[in-house]
């Protein structure tokens, strides 16, 4: 729960106000912590491309988002980070569960982590790599960046930084 | 009566309300008829307009009306579930059904055969779904903004057919930026 609640405090503190997801068993606690949390918008979507859709609209009306997915989620939403999100300069903050990095025990999610990094690069959306609870403390200036950028950015939590957060 | 049409008749209501517009020639042909800082064009992104507006109504108190269509909504038909547990009040989707990828060249699609928007809206939760003819669409579409308690889904069954048209000249940016400054979150314009 430890590390859950540094990422939310650290998304918060950078004025992330509207939280979308699509589950997540590494995202578990942060699902739990923003369903109890009044001060900001929390709601699970079905699928990633459409909450990029609904972070624009939450953008165009003055929140600033956040949706938490897995890595897979960026597979899903390729044409609407482009031609939505960037098209028209919209800050939203991805925050991914990073699976099939070492730790991951189920082997098929090996695939899209080997992509991940080089998909993120090809859009040229600025990364937040966590390894390691230390890097948590650099979230919350990220997500400023976003806004002062007007773009979204990705940050990435390593399976083994989020496997034992009891 | 063809989407144009349908786009004319309900002119008066969209003018004073947030309107996000379909990709293509929805939002071409709103834009000729008459132009407002209201509208947000979608230059991309297809299948998205129901879930961009189901984030703005989610986020401001200004009623907001998503312009989608029925290929459209086939690609994304997932945010009529997201729509039929989260939708506020200040929500409406007008689904324009007229049985055809319109901006591609009229090919059918399968609300022309055996899909039925309005039973999948239903399915998926969603509250006051009213499917309607185009000219009974002004009508239904003027109570459901009026009604301040409710969201409201609108399925105008209407002919296929489109005008000869120009590409909208405006940049993204200034659309967004025209459509933040009408909300009143822009200031510098």
């Amino acid at each position: 729960m430890k590390i859950s609640k540094k990422i939310i405090d650290n998304l918060k503190k950078g004025g992330v106000d509207f939280y979308l997801s699509v589950p997540c068993k590494l995202l578990a606690n942060m699902i739990d912590i923003l369903e109890k949390d009044n001060d900001v918008y929390y709601s699970a979507v079905p699928r990633e491309e459409e909450g990029m859709g609904i972070c624009a609209g939450a953008y165009l009306g003055n929140k600033f988002p956040c949706i938490m997915m897995q890595n897979t989620g960026i597979g899903n939403s390729v044409n609407a980070i482009v031609s939505l999100l960037q098209l028209y300069q919209m800050p939203v903050v991805f925050l991914i569960s990073y699976r099939g990095t070492p730790g991951e025990p189920v082997g098929a999610q090996g695939g899209m982590a080997k992509i991940t990094e080089d998909i993120l690069q090809t859009l040229r959306i600025p990364m937040l790599h966590c390894s390691s609870e230390n890097d948590l403390e650099k979230i919350s200036t990220f997500s400023k960046h976003s806004k002062v950028v007007e773009s979204p950015v990705a940050i990435l939590c390593d399976f083994n930084l989020m496997k034992d957060d009891k | 009566m063809n989407r144009f049409d349908l786009l004319n008749k309900i002119q008066n209501i969209l003018k004073d309300n947030l309107v996000i517009c379909n990709i293509g020639l929805p939002s071409q042909e709103l834009y000729k008829i008459n132009d407002q800082p209201n509208f947000f064009y979608m230059l991309g992104s297809m299948g998205l307009s129901s879930s961009i507006g189901l984030g703005l109504s989610l986020s401001q108190n200004k009623n907001v009306i998503s312009i989608d269509g029925d290929g459209s909504v086939l690609m994304n038909m997932n945010t009529l579930a997201t729509i039929g547990n989260r939708a506020p009040s200040n929500y409406t989707l007008l689904i324009i059904d007229n049985g055809s990828y319109g901006s591609t060249g009229d090919q059918k699609t399968f609300t022309d055969e055996n899909t039925s928007l309005k039973d999948v809206a239903i399915g998926a939760g969603c509250k006051n779904v009213i499917e309607c003819s185009g000219d009974e669409t002004v009508n239904e579409l003027s109570k459901a903004i009026k009604d301040q308690n409710n969201s409201y889904v609108i399925i105008s069954k209407i002919n296929s057919g489109n005008i000869k048209i120009d590409p909208i000249p405006l940049n993204p940016i200034t659309i967004r930026d025209r459509f933040r400054k009408f909300i009143g979150i822009v200031k510098y314009l």
